[in-house]
């Protein structure tokens, strides 16, 4: 009789401390959207450099100050439509309480949701957009108080690059830029600002040229620069790994000689050295994250915190990738990875300023956002950023050499991008 | 006067790779009134069997180029035995429809084996830019204007000057009537496929050394539809006609129309002289008269 009453009285506790379970352990859940397949290409980095980031949060990264993080992880390959069906779909199965953050990558991913995240759900949002649109100064956190971006607007990037010819514009009169923009809203996202400063600090924009994606030629554009006499050409709007850069970077090195070739963050970096060559060389761009993978990879600058560690995170997790490179499915550029490290990152970091600050819910994840100051683990060269302005308005200019050396009797590039500035913080420049 | 020369001379360089994508689809189509839709795929399968054997395998480009056309070659006649061969005697539409189809299976399994990121393309081919004064003339497009004219008159010799030639000739008159003298009307067939598919992978090969090669890079195997549609289905003749048409009108438009706001249009403009061109001849310029009765 006695066994029986502890028995049932033990089978009781069970139950009562099973079915109270999950009001007890509050649930972390955080939903991470990159374009990993679909029309920009395989990219399945991002994902990687985010499942190994997550998985060393939960174990060894400590989680959120002892807590787990549910993270789900969807691949909105490139589509807005898939990118906002997911997200309603997380909003729909989570309750407000657990389901605390979420990131996206594009633009047009951004823009369908402004009500739904802004009004309706009040949920952080990170984002891997650089929309001037959105983050600049017609939109920013007045309009869009739950938008993040993890990088500085593409209008700050291009005044950066506008500025860096009026103070390093060595020939007579005043220099004279031409714009190569792509005919889509990330191509005409920036220059009007950058037109307006340019105009303002003397500097004179003698073109402005629509290249699409779909070239196979670019001799019309670069002879219209030529007529422009422009000596400074901006190419915006494209991606470094596409056919139509390599298209653009082989003909201007024959028909613009002389002219210094920029561009913005997607063009500085490890993929156009390897489809532009030596057509690459000389090249000046911004880039908001530090120069992560050189050509071999094994010459990759390791000064700088966060790349050291995400080329180690590589090494741990994905050794086979890492060694492949761009054969057989390895990472063809560490700066995927190191984007989808990136996340895991600083989603752990929000949350556990949020947690020990006693506000483990939307509003206190927001709070945590918006009073941030971080050094990135050292992505800035020790340099500290805020988050006032929902971006991280840190960006760098780069110089890119590349040299041809011969392999096995071919000849093969070698080389990066590297820093020719500091980093610049664009929320401290009066434009 | 200088920028209509520049983009005319611009427009026949480009103009003659159109012609060579033009050509792979004529010869199957007078063989067999099927249009080839997967030509993109074939064109990207071409340059990527080069790629391996001249980038990856490190071959000299003299001998890595035949033996690349040679595996192309292949490939189309693997295609042809494979999805075409058991559709003889049915409709070309059937015919036509099946190469929609292959589009997409080729497609996938070019991704599967090289993945969908941009490889480097670069020939080093010795540079013979011409410049005169303002005109620019690249050495890239130069070489691939010149080796597809050169492909071109091969092909043109193969078909007017062999017995090979006669034979093929002879299967696109009638293939009934060509197996009543004896020919073998579906090895030649064979042939015809296996022909067409070197033509396009020349034309990659050209186009990919312009900027860089990549699976999805088979969109510019479309620029054959207005080419072979302007020059009529089933002309040798109009597909080079019709490749320098479309060659120079996408060149003259990106000189004087899209510099005024019209980005893109260089893509649209062809079509709209194919309109032209088929309200007038609805054969295209030197597509054989068909009178059905009825």
């Amino acid at each position: 009789m006695k066994a029986k009453t502890v028995l049932a009285a033990l089978l009781a506790a069970a139950m009562v401390l099973g079915l109270s379970g999950p009001t007890m352990a509050k649930k972390i859940v955080v939903l991470s959207q990159f374009p990993m397949s679909g029309p920009v290409g395989s990219l399945p980095e991002f994902g990687w450099g985010y499942i190994d980031g997550m998985n060393w949060v939960n174990t060894e990264g400590g989680g959120v100050n002892g807590k787990k993080i549910n993270w789900y992880l969807e691949d909105f390959r490139y589509n807005p439509t898939v990118e906002v069906a997911n997200f309603n779909r997380y909003c729909s199965e989570f309750s407000r309480d657990e389901f605390l953050m979420a990131t996206g990558y594009i633009t047009g991913g951004l823009k369908p949701l402004i009500k739904k995240v802004n009004v309706e759900e009040k949920i952080p949002w990170l984002d891997g957009s650089y929309s001037t649109e959105i983050f600049g100064p017609e939109g920013g956190p007045s309009k869009y108080p739950y938008y993040y971006s993890l990088g500085a607007t593409y209008g700050d990037q291009i005044k950066v690059l506008i500025k860096w010819i009026k103070e390093n514009h060595k020939g007579k009169g005043r220099p004279r830029v031409g714009f190569v923009i792509s005919p889509t809203a990330w191509g005409r996202d920036g220059p009007p600002e950058g037109i307006e400063y340019a105009k303002k600090i003397g500097v004179d924009v003698v073109a402005q040229i629509e290249y699409p994606y779909t070239a196979t030629d670019a001799t019309s554009q670069c002879m219209a620069l030529r007529k422009a006499k422009a000596q400074y050409v901006i190419y915006h709007g494209f991606s470094g790994a596409g056919s139509y850069t390599a298209i653009f970077f082989k003909t201007a090195k024959k028909i613009l000689k002389g002219v210094q070739l920029m561009g913005t963050h997607y063009t500085t970096g490890r993929f156009p050295i390897l489809v532009c060559q030596d057509a690459f060389d000389g090249y000046i761009g911004v880039a908001t994250r530090p120069f992560s993978d050189a050509v071999p990879r094994s010459q990759t600058p390791m000064d700088n915190p966060m790349v050291k560690l995400a080329h180690e995170f590589a090494k741990k997790y994905r050794p086979e990738e890492y060694k492949k490179e761009l054969k057989g499915g390895g990472i063809k550029d560490m700066f995927l990875y190191m984007e989808g490290l990136t996340y895991a990152l600083i989603i752990q970091e929000v949350l556990k300023r949020a947690d020990k600050a006693g506000e483990l819910t939307r509003e206190g994840v927001k709070k945590a956002l918006d009073n941030m100051v971080w050094d990135f683990k050292g992505m800035f060269g020790g340099k500290k950023f805020s988050y006032k302005s929902h971006t991280i308005p840190m960006l760098r200019i780069f110089k890119a050499k590349v040299k041809m050396v011969k392999v096995g009797g071919r000849m093969v590039p070698t080389g990066g991008v590297y820093p020719i500035s500091d980093w610049i913080n664009t929320d401290e420049i009066e434009w | 006067m200088v920028d209509f020369i520049q983009a005319v001379g611009s427009g026949v360089l480009v103009g003659l790779i159109y012609a060579l994508l033009g050509l792979g689809i004529v010869v199957i189509f007078k063989a067999s009134e099927a249009f080839n839709f997967a030509i993109g795929e074939f064109l990207v399968i071409g340059s990527f069997l080069f790629y391996v054997l001249f980038f990856d395998l490190r071959l000299p480009f003299l001998v890595a180029l035949p033996l690349g056309l040679a595996a192309s070659a292949l490939v189309g006649a693997l295609v042809e035995r494979l999805t075409i061969k058991p559709l003889l005697g049915r409709s070309p539409m059937s015919m036509t429809i099946v190469t929609l189809g292959l589009g997409f299976l080729l497609r996938a399994t070019v991704q599967l084996f090289f993945g969908s990121h941009t490889y480097s393309f670069f020939l080093d081919l010795p540079d013979i830019t011409l410049e005169l004064g303002s005109l620019i003339f690249l050495s890239d497009p130069i070489w691939a204007g010149m080796l597809s004219l050169a492909t071109f008159g091969l092909v043109l010799l193969l078909l007017f000057r062999t017995r090979w030639g006669l034979a093929i000739r002879a299967v696109s008159e009638s293939q009934a009537r060509s197996m009543a003298y004896g020919i073998d009307a579906r090895l030649i067939l064979l042939v015809i496929w296996a022909l067409s598919a070197t033509c396009i992978a020349v034309a990659g090969i050209m186009i990919s050394n312009f900027g860089a090669l990549a699976a999805g890079s088979g969109i510019v195997g479309l620029r054959a539809i207005p080419v072979v549609l302007i020059g009529g289905m089933d002309s040798i003749g109009g597909a080079l006609l019709g490749g320098l048409i479309v060659g120079v009108c996408e060149s003259l438009v990106a000189a004087y129309i899209e510099p005024h706001g019209m980005v893109g249009f260089k893509e649209v403009a062809p079509y709209i002289l194919l309109l032209l061109v088929l309200f007038i001849r609805p054969y295209g310029l030197f597509g054989t008269v068909r009178i059905e009765r009825v």
